[in-house]
């Protein structure tokens, strides 16, 4: 058999399809060759079905192999040897039902049926004077003689490729070529064309320019030439090398040549035989002859690189595999996996529920704090209250007696001018009283703290109203050092005054038992803040007190509560500052608060 | 003596307070004049009128009550009346036992401290013109001789010329001339005028 009557491998000749070749094959064309050998054997005669494939029909099938059925049936005329010719899909269901002994088919189809059908080859076809058989299917890759931009197969990335169908032997071998040379003919070309049989069509597109390469089997393009349907130098064959006999240009490497293999069901004892049988077969006048099956690995080769027919499954099951065999160590990274999702949303969930948490305790820790705060002004309160109830007394006393003048001034009928003085006096005391009331239910009032930018001289002033009477009643002389420029501060004006109210009566309790009663508030501004100080001339602080002076209920006083001076350090603290205390050189404590200047001054 | 009319003196750290008082003591036509604190009053004050002082107890500086043993140590007869918006009782007592008028609290009743200022004053009066009239014997005694002393002493102790010659080793006559001369220097009319001004002073 010559090399081009196989490099065309799978087909339908007729009309058909480009990829679905098998199913519009129109049904199985079941030849009783060589009838005559039926009738001299009769009915005990076993009959041996032979599967061939049939690329251009049953007939050219027929006429192909009839030489090596007549051989057969009259070597082994114990048996009947009949010919089932039809296209791959045809010899696939034969072969899948068990109809079929023996089967001749290309290289291709041979090494998928091994795997699928248990085919075994018992001997390779081979021409006489032709290639070895072991060397003998190529394909050819081509272009037009004056298409200059490509040079050779790796240049046909990007370009529109031609061919019969992906399931020919010819294309396959060309796509493991090019695949070698880093061109994948699916995914590199601009477009592929697969343009049926005959193979003529591929050679017509490159001419046309429909496509700007074709590929088809070896020696088409050299018979083509010989039919006078292709003009000598009319193509170029890329990656060419010669394929001495019978002369023709190829692309690819060499393939063995069509098998004679037996399926799985048939016995050894026949298929030794039917070796036998071919192997004694003189060449006919075709030249075809039948030799020891030769060496099908390159074909193994082309379809494992490629991942067709028996190693499919490598590119379909190549990734469950690799899972499966993993398994162990996927689950375990699954369960880490797992693991480490349930523990990011444990985590959050947590998160979220010790902030919500948090944010209560922040907001009882706030009531508390107002709470303290609020019992601290009225402690303060209470332990200012007969001073501040002398400094309303004070403007009742004078209403009183200015009501009285007044009226003893009518009476008498004295001078009007002297009765409008009377009564103005009454108004502006009222106001003075009304004030000092108004002072002191702001600083006692319950209220949110109030943060805001504040002048510390209004709130010294604001204290210094508030306690001037408390400092009298006591017979304490108070005084206050101007304190001009100081910085504004970010602070709620409240407990700021209630800071100073606290080291003022902190400071007139400390002098109540001395001899010389004087305090004095000060304040000065330094370069990142103001310090306050309130100084007093009482004894000082004893060793044994001064480290717990800022302890909550500490107390050196028979009915303070304790709560003045904690309260103070941890109101000054809150806004950034600082309260420390020192004993004077000249006798007394000083308490110094220090309180940070705002960011943005006053405008 | 130049102005006898009486004057309220009103002595309190509280500008309104003080002010009220003296406008409720004017009302009733007394003169006032008032100070802030016990130091100015101390400063400016002349003891050449009947007086009478109001003051607060508690005063930054000198208290009430120092001021009023500050007058009680000058001897002064001024009358203090004191006001105080926080009475306490040992207080009180203290300013009672140091011989205040009253102790008042405020805001005060009006006729009460009106009532106690007329009082004071009253008491200031009387006060002031037994103080003159001793001042005048005394210097009407510095007027007398030795002798005529000696006289005068036999005199009011009621002994008889004839006596007091002898118990002096002198005239009748003499004790006659000096008798006339005592009872003019004295100013006295009669003899038992003479003994009620002199008294006990000899």
């Amino acid at each position: 058999m010559a090399v081009s009557g196989f490099v065309l491998v799978i087909m339908s000749v007729l009309r058909s399809s480009r990829f679905f070749l098998g199913r519009l094959f129109p049904g199985l064309l079941f030849l009783a060759a060589l009838s005559w050998s039926t009738f001299a054997h009769g009915a005990d005669v076993r009959e041996i079905r032979v599967g061939v494939l049939a690329y251009r029909g049953a007939d050219r099938a027929t006429d192909s192999w009839t030489g090596t059925f007549t051989h057969l049936n009259r070597a082994l005329p114990q048996w009947h040897f009949t010919m089932a010719a039809g296209d791959l899909a045809f010899l696939d269901t034969e072969a899948a039902a068990g109809r079929l002994d023996f089967i001749i088919t290309n290289p291709g189809h041979y090494v998928e049926l091994e795997t699928a059908y248990g085919a075994s080859r018992i001997a390779t076809v081979e021409s006489i004077g032709g290639p070895p058989p072991a060397a003998a299917v190529a394909a050819t890759v081509f272009i037009r003689a004056d298409q200059a931009g490509i040079k050779d197969i790796a240049d046909l990335r990007g370009r529109t490729l031609a061919a019969v169908s992906p399931e020919t032997f010819g294309f396959r071998q060309a796509w493991r070529e090019m695949s070698e040379q880093g061109v994948d003919p699916f995914a590199d070309s601009s477009k592929l064309r697969f343009v049926g049989f005959p193979a003529d069509n591929v050679v017509e597109a490159v001419r046309r320019g429909d496509a700007d390469a074709g590929i088809v089997r070896a020696c088409l393009i050299e018979s083509m030439a010989a039919e006078g349907r292709v003009q000598t130098g009319e193509f170029r064959v890329l990656a060419a090398q010669s394929l001495p006999t019978p002369g023709c240009q190829i692309s690819t490497r060499l393939y063995p040549d069509w098998p004679f293999a037996k399926l799985a069901g048939t016995s050894d004892a026949l298929a030794k035989q039917v070796a036998q049988a071919l192997l004694s077969m003189p060449a006919g006048a075709d030249g075809q002859s039948w030799t020891v099956p030769v060496d099908y690995h390159s074909v193994h080769d082309l379809y494992r690189i490629l991942k067709l027919g028996p190693y499919q499954a490598l590119a379909r099951r190549g990734l469950s595999d690799l899972l499966w065999q993993y398994r162990h160590w996927l689950a375990l990274f699954g369960l880490g996996f797992l693991w480490w999702v349930i523990h990011v949303l444990r985590v959050q969930v947590l998160v979220r529920r010790r902030t919500e948490e948090l944010r209560a305790a922040n907001e009882t820790a706030r009531q508390h704090r107002e709470e303290l705060d609020h019992a601290g002004r009225l402690s303060l309160v209470g332990e200012m209250a007969s001073g501040l109830a002398h400094e309303i007394n004070q403007p009742l006393a004078a209403i009183a007696n200015y009501a009285k003048g007044c009226l003893r001034r009518l009476e008498s009928r004295g001078e009007p001018e002297q009765i409008v003085h009377g009564l103005q006096q009454i108004a502006a005391q009222a106001e003075r009283g009304g004030d000092i009331v108004r002072r002191m239910r702001d600083f006692v009032r319950k209220r949110p703290v109030d943060i805001k930018l504040v002048r510390m001289e209004q709130v010294i002033e604001e204290a210094i109203m508030l306690f001037t009477p408390v400092a009298r009643r006591k017979q304490v002389e108070l005084r206050l050092t101007p304190c001009p420029h100081l910085p504004a501060v970010q602070a709620d004006p409240v407990q700021m005054e209630e800071v100073v109210l606290n080291l003022l009566q902190n400071a007139v309790d400390a002098v109540e038992s001395s001899d010389r009663r004087q305090i004095e508030l000060s304040a000065a501004a330094g370069p990142a803040g103001l310090t306050l100080s309130v100084c007093d001339s009482g004894p000082g602080i004893s060793p044994a007190s001064i480290d717990h002076l800022f302890e909550p209920f500490f107390t050196t006083k028979p009915q303070g509560l304790g709560l003045g001076l904690s309260l103070c350090r941890s109101i000054v603290e809150s806004h950034g500052g600082r309260l420390w205390t020192e004993n004077r050189a000249e006798g007394g404590a000083v308490f110094h608060v220090f309180l940070p200047a705002a960011k943005e001054p006053f405008r | 003596m130049t102005d006898v009319s009486p004057l309220v003196l009103v002595v309190d750290d509280d500008p309104a307070l003080r002010d009220s008082i003296a406008f409720l003591v004017t009302s009733v036509g007394y003169d006032c004049r008032c100070f802030a604190s016990a130091e100015e009053f101390l400063g400016d004050w002349r003891d050449d009128r009947p007086a009478c002082l109001v003051a607060d107890v508690r005063m930054p500086g000198m208290s009430g009550l120092e001021l009023q043993k500050r007058l009680a140590e000058s001897k002064s007869g001024l009358g203090v009346i004191f006001v105080t918006g926080h009475g306490d009782v040992p207080m009180a007592v203290r300013a009672m036992r140091g011989g205040a008028i009253d102790f008042l609290q405020k805001p005060f009743n009006d006729q009460l401290l009106l009532d106690r200022v007329r009082e004071a004053l009253a008491h200031s009066a009387a006060t002031r013109a037994t103080a003159a009239e001793r001042a005048l014997v005394e210097t009407r005694l510095a007027r007398l001789t030795a002798r005529e002393r000696d006289v005068l002493r036999q005199v009011v102790a009621g002994k008889a010329n004839k006596q007091i010659a002898a118990d002096l080793d002198i005239s009748i006559k003499t004790v006659e001339v000096h008798r006339h001369n005592v009872m003019d220097k004295m100013e006295a009319a009669s003899v038992a005028e003479l003994a009620r001004s002199v008294g006990d002073r000899l």
